[in-house]
């Protein structure tokens, strides 16, 4: 089976023009669990955009499941990132749903399972992801640790094949830390998913014991032995 | 030369900003009547909500507004036909004001400044918090699942709300019409009844429908216009709320103008 995600030759520059990429490769496989760093503002999020096809490349090609993601649009695009499953730095949850309808919203869109059903499935993977909070509260006033609980719990609801978590652990404490790391490791373990941490604190190396580390260095993607 | 420049830029954006929200507006009914049923169930959720924000509880205002002017309009006729020998117009009259002007116009503006700003001011607020990019991170269409069941929602309830208003103002007038001038209430309902055609509760509720349409679409495509500043969603709330006004009744007029010239 080819890789997952295949990155060749990338050139691309953040929203202010500063060259962030120029040349870069990489090639992530199912199963592995790839963690990128860099200093904050180096380039994490626009590697995660453009896999995501949020942000086109000004060179080179980002291929995602074989598609050259850059030349996807309508429903293409959307098929594509329906087989990913993101955590955003700050969870980006949808404020005007209940806990228990934001989890359940890709269900209810994407696929033909019954309302019942897919309110019945988000409240068993917030259960797995710890979440003890009201299903019913609007997330706005929840505690990030919470937040990131529902999010988690949001980006797994299809099951996805990739797993793009953007600095998931910022701002959390270790206890905290270790449960969204166990919920999305139990669900990664389940075989042939690829996920990819970003972090600006190296807290996800301790937390996540990633297999792969690529490091954002020289506008390069750069590769350094797990230890 | 350069008065000429500033109207010639001034009308390229209008008609600019008109074209954006056709696309919106086509947009969305395409996507009402021609995507698959995947997703329905998330989509008719947030129609519900927004039928049940839009009309369900607009209901209180647009009664007592309602009821309000369906008095004015009956003592004014009251004052006024007397002194032409044509106290049997009040039918005409109510069904002239009420039913082809008042209760389509009413009904959009209570619309608007409940619902069109509440709409343009969540859909820039979810812009500035970044739900509009999570939805698309997610696979899921903005226009869709945001814009389409506002635009429907609005439309229905502006709908349903116009003959709310028109059916409450006629019973206000009666108010006054039977115990201040001591007129039966059959004879006033089949005064007004007798006096309005097809024509006139049709075009009432053509007008209505199309009025909600707009102000779904403008209302949306104001706050979707927000980028990353939070200071924009008052600057956007506000064009919205002028633009739907000035659509509206541009549309009111040319309607009118189409009928009943």
């Amino acid at each position: 089976m080819g890789p997952l995600i295949e990155i060749k030759d990338l050139t691309s520059s953040s929203d202010d023009g500063r060259k962030i990429f120029e040349g870069a490769s990489l090639a992530l496989s199912g199963g592995e669990k790839v963690l990128v760093t860099a200093p904050v503002s180096a380039g994490k999020s626009l590697l995660l955009k453009l896999i995501a096809g949020l942000v086109r490349p000004e060179g080179g090609v980002v291929r995602v499941f074989g598609e050259d993601i850059a030349n996807l649009s309508g429903d293409g695009l959307k098929s594509i990132r329906k087989r990913m499953g993101f955590v955003f730095q700050d969870t980006t949850l949808i404020s005007n749903l209940k806990v228990i309808e934001n989890v359940a919203l890709p269900m209810q869109y994407h696929t033909e399972i019954s309302y019942a059903s897919s309110m019945e499935r988000a409240r068993l993977l917030l259960e797995e992801a710890g979440f003890t909070g009201d299903l019913w509260a609007l997330p706005g006033p929840l505690p990030l640790f919470a937040k990131k609980e529902v999010a988690a719990a949001r980006a797994l609801s299809l099951e996805p094949e990739i797993i793009l978590c953007e600095n998931i652990t910022d701002g959390l404490t270790e206890f905290e830390k270790e449960r969204v790391a166990s919920f999305i490791l139990g669900y990664h373990a389940s075989g042939g998913k690829l996920l990819i941490l970003t972090s600006n604190t190296g807290d996800e190396e301790t937390f996540f014991r990633p297999g792969r580390m690529v490091r954002i260095e020289g506008r390069r993607l750069v590769e350094r032995n797990a230890d | 030369m350069k008065l000429l420049n500033f109207l010639g830029r001034l009308v390229l954006e209008r008609v600019k900003i008109l074209l954006n929200v056709i696309d919106i507006a086509t947009t969305s009914v395409w996507s009402a009547l021609f995507r698959s049923n995947r997703g329905r169930s998330a989509v008719v959720s947030v129609l519900l909500k927004q039928i049940y924000f839009t009309g369900f509880e607009a209901i209180p205002i647009v009664s007592w507004i309602a009821l309000i002017f369906g008095l004015i309009v009956v003592t004014q006729s009251l004052s006024i036909l007397p002194r032409f020998g044509g106290e049997g117009l009040m039918g005409e009259i109510l069904v002239w004001v009420v039913v082809r002007e008042a209760g389509p116009v009413f009904a959009s503006v209570i619309v608007i400044a409940r619902s069109g700003t509440a709409i343009a001011s969540e859909l820039g607020s979810m812009k500035v918090s970044k739900e509009v990019w999570s939805l698309e991170m997610m696979g899921i269409d903005p226009l869709h699942y945001l814009v389409m069941p506002r635009v429907l929602g609005t439309a229905v309830s502006v709908f349903v709300l116009t003959f709310y208003f028109e059916a409450v103002s006629i019973l206000g007038g009666y108010l006054l019409a039977g115990f201040g001038k001591n007129i039966a209430f059959g004879a006033y309902i089949s005064n007004v009844l007798g006096a309005m055609g097809f024509v006139d509760a049709g075009v009432s509720l053509l007008k209505s429908a199309l009025f909600g349409f707009i102000i779904g679409t403008v209302c949306s495509y104001h706050g979707l216009l927000v980028e990353k500043s939070i200071t924009q969603i008052p600057q956007e709330t506000t064009k919205a709320v002028i633009g739907s006004l000035r659509l509206v009744f541009v549309t009111d007029a040319v309607i009118t103008f189409l009928f009943f010239m």
